[in-house]
């Protein structure tokens, strides 16, 4: 495909301005985890940012293409792994934790990220959150939380709020909505950051240490559905009552970490981070040491 | 004697029968030690039949031959009463002339409606032992009544008490020298007192024979064998959630593995398990889980996506009673079904059922290479019956690879124009295949219809195409396949039987039965019970007067799928008795008499 090389006859139809802005993007090296597959999300999609965001990191942490693996479930952001240049694995609804955790278990040398939205993370698949983080497999979960289920056209998930009209509730959504981020501390993540898709730029860091982190890290970030939510998420809405967790926040301490996530305010960055919790990998090594040893 | 043959004419079935904490099953497992110890064929299930009265009635089940059994034999020669009430239910199972062997003082006083010496009848033999007394007399207590009623066995089977006192010494030796010592004593008072007191009126006679030293002979259970093919398979990961009747392939693999560079992993369930076995398939290692009907029910959508994705993996099904939860401890075949089709859509994935012990581990060792070869789930199906049975093994003859042996196509490099083609479409519908760490062949699996690069396409020329390609593969895995087995008369026969899994075993019996009467009977035994080797099959089908297709189900699956392949009815033995096929009712089905 030539469709992003830039042949010489295709300048004319740029100025100089957007040619130059384009060298830019090329020299960033953020294309490099682009696939020839173009992404088939709406205009306007927060996806869009939170893929420039996770390129930046990828960029950030010289992931090399051959070594990441991207896995998801089934949802509008299941599709991403045909959109990075790398291996991709887009599973069956729900089941993007356990691919995942198999990968890295098999593979330790992969970078593996999971993505996927509130329903196929905390609606069907809800059941693997609590016992990959219990296993804390050095995996980084992106969970892009728009509150709908976008793919198949506006019907209520786990975090859409009591009384929202969809598809599914005509006459208003009879359910409390889950909060993620309360889940992934109640659970007890071994890293929990958090963000939304409006700022790119802030979410880079974020996926960058949720990347360097080892162990399980769980980046539950909000994002608009354009096409079939026009209430509660939208470009506006979610930009509302966020600040960034203040400097003196101590990420090693649970309860301050829950009392963020619990106030009024949303506050982005890095809520909770436990860096030297043993991994998966680290408890197997041991339990190899005694077999070896063969010592029970 | 001194000969290093086992006595001939063997073929004795013995039950030994008790309440929990009796000890029924370990005498059980110390006769079948010393029985291969000396140079015998044997085959022991231990049972917990349904009938339960009372609470916690075992029952082991030792056949013990002197040439190779396939089955559990159809009635007992002879009965061990640990517990009297039990044991009086167990008479249905007895053949003429039977055995019984009972405590004459039990540590219970039973009402004579409730004792086992009431219940035998003109033309069993009775033999009463003072169990509880002479157990108490060795140990303080009337706990090793199960290794008196052994010593007495051997006294009145003539059984060489060495082989017997060895494994009793090595089990107890390992708590204690005083337990093992206790034990020994226990063993030689029942021996003696038996031989001191009993009159021998029954046929059955080891004649003391000194064992004969079999090198290298192990007793292997199925599942124990399917863990040994998963450990010299290489597997690097195990995913498993524990269920009756596979959760000893995974307490195996979690003891062995890890010293092996392989991991297990207990997931929250079935799905998570098999998805753990995908993702380490996908990232290009071995992988397998192993699981009972329900926990293949939750799988089946993996299968579907790994069948899709052209995943390699491999899943260990022991079958056991279904539907639904069923019947979590009793055997039976009824997951071929949804072995070969649980799921969404066309799904094509070969199914392997081994016959006896050995094979659960030549066949499962076998699955993984077919699993690579072709780029699918694999699909292993034992039952109850084949992953709790014991066997007399010796694995150095045993050969690891006689269905072949299956080399994956991988790609390594970028070759030719464009991006690479992860699903391309190939005379053999196998495609190179590349794994991440791969430098430039980048591609995603999905579950999705794909075209060649792996990217999704719907159009209708590329769904046929695909889904041609994937069977394509099923075709070739036939075309490679080696030949099922044929057994019995090679040219034109009477009858011919058509079984699989672990009622090859009853059909191999009932053969020789119907042979020994003059009946021209052959046998048709595959192991790739899916895709059905049909062009094996018709030949079969044309020169057997009769076909009928035995098998451990209610419907009879395999014989449906025997049905289709020929384009003809065949005559269906079926059954859910909860208990291995039963080679009388073969014989019986074919029209010789038992």
């Amino acid at each position: 495909m030539s469709s992003r090389s830039r042949e010489p006859q295709d300048a004319p139809l740029l100025n100089r301005g957007v040619a130059s802005r384009l060298d830019r993007v090329v020299d960033s090296g953020l294309l490099d985890y682009r696939s020839e597959a173009l992404p088939t999300w709406c205009p306007g999609c927060g996806y869009y940012g939170i893929t420039h965001a996770l390129a930046a990191a990828l960029t950030e942490r010289g992931i090399e293409n051959r070594n990441l693996v991207v896995v998801s479930g089934i949802g509008c952001a299941g599709r991403y792994p045909f959109f990075f240049k790398g291996y991709g694995f887009h599973g069956v609804h729900g089941r993007a934790l356990p691919i995942a955790g198999g990968v890295k278990i098999a593979r330790p040398d992969l970078t593996v990220l999971v993505v996927g939205g509130d329903g196929d993370g905390l609606g069907i698949g809800g059941g693997h959150l609590p016992h990959a983080i219990r296993r804390n497999i050095d995996v980084t979960y992106i969970l892009f939380d728009n509150g709908i289920y976008g793919l198949t056209k506006g019907q209520s998930s786990p975090t859409t709020p009591q009384g929202q009209r969809t598809g599914t509730h005509p006459y208003g959504n009879p359910d409390t909505p889950l909060d993620p981020v309360v889940l992934g501390l109640g659970y007890r993540a071994s890293f929990l950051a958090t963000g939304y898709a409006g700022e790119p730029d802030e979410l880079a860091p974020i996926f960058a240490r949720a990347l360097a982190h080892r162990g399980f890290s769980f980046v539950p970030v909000v994002t608009p559905c354009v096409t079939f939510d026009a209430v509660n998420i939208t470009w506006d809405r979610m930009r509302e009552g966020w600040q960034p967790v203040p400097a003196d926040h101590d990420p090693t301490d649970l309860t301050a970490a829950l009392n963020l996530a619990l106030d009024e305010n949303r506050y982005y960055g890095v809520l909770y981070c436990e860096p030297d919790r043993p991994t998966f990998a680290d408890a197997e090594a041991d339990t190899a040491a005694r077999a070896a040893g063969n010592a029970p | 004697m001194g000969r290093d043959e086992p006595a001939e004419g063997i073929d004795v079935t013995i039950r030994i029968c008790g309440a929990a904490g009796d000890g029924s099953l370990a005498a059980g497992g110390f006769m079948n030690a010393a029985a291969a110890r000396m140079g015998y064929h044997i085959i022991n299930i231990d049972l917990y039949p349904a009938e339960i009265r009372g609470f916690g009635k075992s029952v082991a089940h030792v056949r013990i031959s002197d040439r190779p059994v396939h089955t559990p034999g159809t009635k007992a020669d002879c009965l061990v009463a640990l517990n009297d009430p039990h044991s009086i239910t167990e008479f249905g199972t007895l053949a003429e002339g039977a055995v019984v062997l009972y405590d004459s003082r039990p540590p219970v006083y039973w009402d004579e409606d409730r004792a086992v010496a009431g219940f035998i009848e003109p033309g069993m033999v009775g033999y009463g032992v003072p169990l509880g007394e002479l157990s108490a007399r060795a140990t303080r207590s009337t706990r090793s009544r199960n290794i008196v009623a052994l010593g007495a066995l051997s006294g009145i089977f003539r059984i060489d008490p060495g082989a017997l006192k060895e494994g009793i010494e090595a089990r107890f030796g390992r708590k204690s020298a005083e337990l093992a010592a206790q034990n020994l004593q226990a063993f030689d008072l029942g021996r003696s007192w038996a031989l001191e007191n009993l009159e021998k009126t029954d046929a059955i006679d080891f004649h003391d024979r000194i064992p004969g030293q079999r090198e290298g002979v192990r007793v292997v259970s199925g599942n124990e064998g399917a863990a040994r093919a998963c450990l010299e398979a290489g597997v690097r990961l195990y995913a498993g959630y524990p269920i009756t009747p596979a959760t000893k392939i995974m307490e195996i693999l979690a003891k062995e593995l890890p010293a092996r560079g392989g991991v297990v992993v207990q997931t929250e369930d079935e799905i998570s398990a098999i998805g753990h076995a995908v993702g380490s398939g996908f990232a290009g290692t071995r992988a397998v889980t192993a699981t009972s009907g329900p926990g293949l029910a939750l799988m089946t959508e993996f299968i579907g996506l790994a069948v899709m994705g052209e995943v390699p993996v491999v899943i260990i099904d022991g079958q056991r009673g279904g539907p639904s939860t069923g019947l979590p401890t009793k055997t039976e075949q009824s997951d071929l079904h949804i072995a070969a089709f649980g799921g969404a859509g066309d799904c094509p994935r070969p199914v392997l059922a081994p016959a006896d012990v050995t094979e659960c581990f030549t066949l499962t060792r076998t699955a993984f290479e077919v699993a690579e070869a072709f780029q699918t789930p694999v699909i292993v199906l034992l039952d109850l019956f084949l992953c709790n049975r014991t066997e007399d093994v010796n694995f150095s003859d045993v050969d690891p690879a006689p269905w072949g042996a299956w080399a994956e196509v991988r790609a390594e490099r970028h070759e030719g124009e464009g991006s690479y083609r992860r699903f391309a479409v190939t005379e053999t519908g196998i495609s190179p295949r590349a794994v991440p760490g791969t430098p430039d062949l980048y591609h995603a699996v999905t579950g999705l219809e794909h075209n060649e690069r792996g990217l999704p396409d719907y159009t209708p020329e590329n769904h046929l195409r695909m889904t041609r390609k994937r069977y394509r593969k099923m075709e070739t895995l036939l075309e490679r396949w080696p030949e099922p087995e044929l057994a019995g008369e090679s040219g034109r026969a009477e009858v011919g039987i058509v079984s699989w899994g672990s009622g090859i075993g009853a059909a191999r019996e009932a053969l020789a039965f119907l042979q020994t009467r003059g009946v021209r009977a052959a046998g048709f035994f595959p192991r790739l019970v899916w895709p059905v080797c049909e062009e094996a099959l018709r030949s079969f089908a044309e020169r057997c007067e009769r076909v009928i297709v035995a098998e451990s189900n209610y419907t009879g699956q395999y014989a449906g799928l025997v049905e289709q392949a020929l384009g003809a009815r065949v005559e269906r033995l079926t059954g859910v008795p909860a208990a291995p096929l039963d080679p009388a009712a073969i014989v019986a089905a074919a029209g010789g008499e038992a």
